[in-house]
């Protein structure tokens, strides 16, 4: 009887125990929605890596802490497969099945445009990657970009290019036809306008487009100097800069918001030598910090493709909301997002802030330094390196 | 001039794959009567089997590019035999003739064939070395040595297919079912294995287009779906059921693609495509080629 006694009781302070821990350690879900299959798969594929290693280095050292309690992050993600009707499918999964209160991460215009329409209604703070301005502004509260966009690089990549090819006077242009591809060829016009850079010609193609040779005919036989992919996704502007190749076109080459430097020479291989890129960085490179490094190394042995622009940002928004959680105190996703733009968090490229209330009316763009890259001997070399002077600004009154 | 038969060299060498692709889905419709919405999942098929063996073939085994992708193409036409097999057992054999039930049967195959790929491969895009390095030059336009190869392997395999339907007693068979079924039974033909053999053989030619965009494409798990649109709009131009149909309907549909993206641009052309599609079925259901029921 005495042995029965004793054993109950040590079940009961084992449960006690648990019950306390359960109360004190709670789980909260980060959700991720980016595509995972076809062409733009190797953006999502490292966007899910780099918020798991993120949510990992939270979670071994004690998880986030506000009002009271210690939340261990979980990492919920689903492919969007870059389209709007998927990406309705993800927010509907995300926000009414698994709860989310919080989105660390959402990659495509068009999808996160389908995520904002029930996000913002349903009181859900989202990080996203969406180059369209359409996806910005007051209208969006809740919503906060986590990588430079069009307004941030254009302007730089194409004054570079420009800078280095001084003869360079016409430029072809490509984009997806679709949200992504539509806000972001406004934006170029303009930047290639201010230049001085006529553009001789502006096309559409549709996601999903098996052939490239009707494409790159065209854009061939335009004789452009420069040829610019902008929003094309890797596999496919890796297509088209072979196509190129096979025609004899050889002229500068441009992909704004090309990233994945191991994906366009796979498909493309030495077509791509050269290409300008707008989203890639040498994270191995002498302007990396050490936290680049290591994430950039362990993301190219666990993926076969180095980090870059796009999807270290997954990293950047779980550091940006821990910080902006612990320092409101709460999980509420309306006062985080009050707080985020009052924040200096420790992102992978060193200190960062939230801010650029100037262009799009809300301060809720993230200021990094933007990155010129060039494809040089298979390699991403990086070119130029701009820092933001509201982000110097913020430092400094910061004291960092 | 040289800018024109660019254009038609890039008809040419879109269109094969189109019509080897279409005649597959066009045949299982005219023997069969059914629509089969997986057939791009066999294309995909063959397309991932190039992805895993080719490299193994060149890099394990050390063999030379081109006994590699003869290799590489006789099992990727193997593997998707044995899923033809598979899918028609357990699936359409119940459901010939049978338009709506074979429709749901094909969209779950499509459902879970595409996960199963997803799970196996992943999602990230494969690609393949080229197998012929080198660009030819035909009257001033420029095509792959690769691609000319492939243009040429698919022209024969069309060949074939229409001297198999002409000359021989499969083809015989498969002309009666297709033009009526009963009256080719009281003829003696057995319907379920003509259909199998249909069916066989619309899946081998899926699965050599699938083979053959390999090395000139991003592999993905996804890829057949693509070319699955476009071979629908090309059977339905050409008429439903109809082989002549379906070559006329590859290169028209390869010749907006080409004239039209060239002209306008690659969404125009797109467009125009489905704009085809609604004047043709307005004006001619039937398709070109394809027999007004009556």
């Amino acid at each position: 009887m005495r042995k029965i006694t004793g054993l109950t009781m040590a079940a009961g302070a084992i449960a006690g125990l648990a019950m306390m821990s359960a109360a004190q350690a709670e789980t909260l879900k980060l959700g991720l929605t980016g595509p995972k299959s076809g062409a733009a798969a190797a953006w999502g594929i490292g966007f899910e890596w780099a918020a798991e290693q993120a949510a990992e280095k939270i979670n071994k050292a004690g998880g986030i802490k506000a009002g009271g309690k210690t939340y261990t992050l979980e990492i919920v993600s689903y492919d969007n497969q870059y389209n709007a009707t998927e990406g309705a499918k993800v927010a509907q999964t995300l926000l009414n099945r698994d709860e989310v209160k919080f989105v660390v991460g959402s990659i495509g215009t068009a999808p996160v445009k389908a995520l904002q329409s029930l996000s913002e209604r349903k009181g859900v703070l989202i990080f996203t990657t969406a180059w369209g301005p359409s996806a910005k502004g007051p209208s969006f509260p809740l919503t906060f970009t986590q990588i430079n966009t069009p307004a941030e690089v254009l302007d730089q990549l194409y004054g570079y290019v420009a800078k280095q090819h001084p003869d360079a006077k016409t430029v072809a242009m490509l984009n997806p036809n679709d949200a992504t591809g539509q806000d972001t060829e406004k934006v170029a016009q303009k930047s290639w306008a201010k230049l001085g850079v006529k553009v001789l010609s502006s096309d559409w193609y549709e996601r999903g487009t098996t052939e490239f040779q009707p494409i790159a005919t065209k854009l061939a036989s335009i004789k452009p100097d420069i040829i610019d992919l902008s929003t094309t996704p890797p596999n496919d502007a890796g297509a088209i800069l072979k196509e190129m190749r096979v025609l004899g076109w050889k002229g500068v080459q441009v992909v704004s918001a090309g990233t994945s430097s191991a994906s366009l020479i796979k498909v493309a291989g030495d077509a791509v030598e050269g290409t300008y890129m707008g989203l890639a960085a040498d994270f191995d490179g002498p302007a990396a910090t050490p936290i680049q490094r290591e994430l950039n190394k362990g993301a190219t042995a666990a993926n076969g493709d180095p980090l870059n622009v796009i999807t270290i940002g997954a990293w950047d928004a779980v550091m940006a909301l821990k910080a902006a959680i612990e320092k409101c105190d709460c999980v509420d996703p309306k006062k985080v997002a009050e707080t985020l733009p009052t924040i200096v968090f420790e992102s992978s490229y060193g200190p960062a802030a939230f801010g650029a209330k100037d262009v799009y009316g809300t301060p809720q763009q993230l200021l990094v330094p933007t990155i010129v890259t060039q494809i040089s001997g298979g390699k991403v070399v990086e070119r130029q390196r701009v820092i933001p002077p509201e982000l110097e600004a913020r430092l400094k009154a910061a004291g960092k | 001039m040289d800018l024109y038969v660019q254009l038609v060299v890039n008809t040419l060498q879109v269109g094969a794959v189109y019509v080897l692709f279409s005649l597959g889905l066009t045949l299982i419709f005219g023997v069969m009567k059914i629509v089969n919405f997986a057939h791009g999942e066999f294309f995909t098929a063959a397309a991932l089997s190039m992805a895993v063996t080719v490299p193994w073939f060149t890099g394990a085994l050390g063999l030379g590019a081109i006994p590699t992708f003869v290799l590489s193409f006789c099992i990727s036409i193997a593997v998707v035999l044995v899923l033809g097999v598979v899918v028609y057992k357990f699936g359409f054999e119940r459901y010939l003739r049978d338009l709506i039930g074979s429709f749901i049967v094909s969209i779950g195959f499509v459902l879970l064939l595409e996960g199963v790929y997803l799970e196996i491969f992943g999602g990230a895009p494969r690609v393949i070395a080229p197998i012929i390095p080198g660009v030819a030059n035909i009257l001033g336009a420029a095509i792959t040595w690769q691609r000319l190869a492939i243009v040429l392997l698919a022209l024969l395999i069309t060949f074939g297919l229409y001297l198999l339907v002409t000359r021989t007693r499969l083809g015989l068979a498969l002309r009666a079912v297709a033009e009526d079924q009963e009256a080719a039974m009281l003829q003696g033909i057995k319907y379920k294995r003509v259909a199998l053999q249909g069916f066989l053989i619309g899946c081998g030619l899926a699965a050599a287009a699938g083979a053959f965009m390999a090395p000139l494409t991003a592999i993905t798990t996804f890829m057949g779906s693509d070319f699955l649109i476009k071979a629908f709009i090309i059977i339905i131009i050409g008429g439903l059921g109809s082989i002549p149909g379906a070559i006329i309907g590859g290169f028209l549909i390869a010749a907006i693609e080409s004239f039209g993206g060239y002209y306008f641009d690659s969404s125009t052309a797109t467009m125009a495509l489905f704009v085809l599609v609604i004047v043709g079925l307005l004006v001619r259901p039937q398709g070109i080629m394809g027999h007004a029921e009556r």
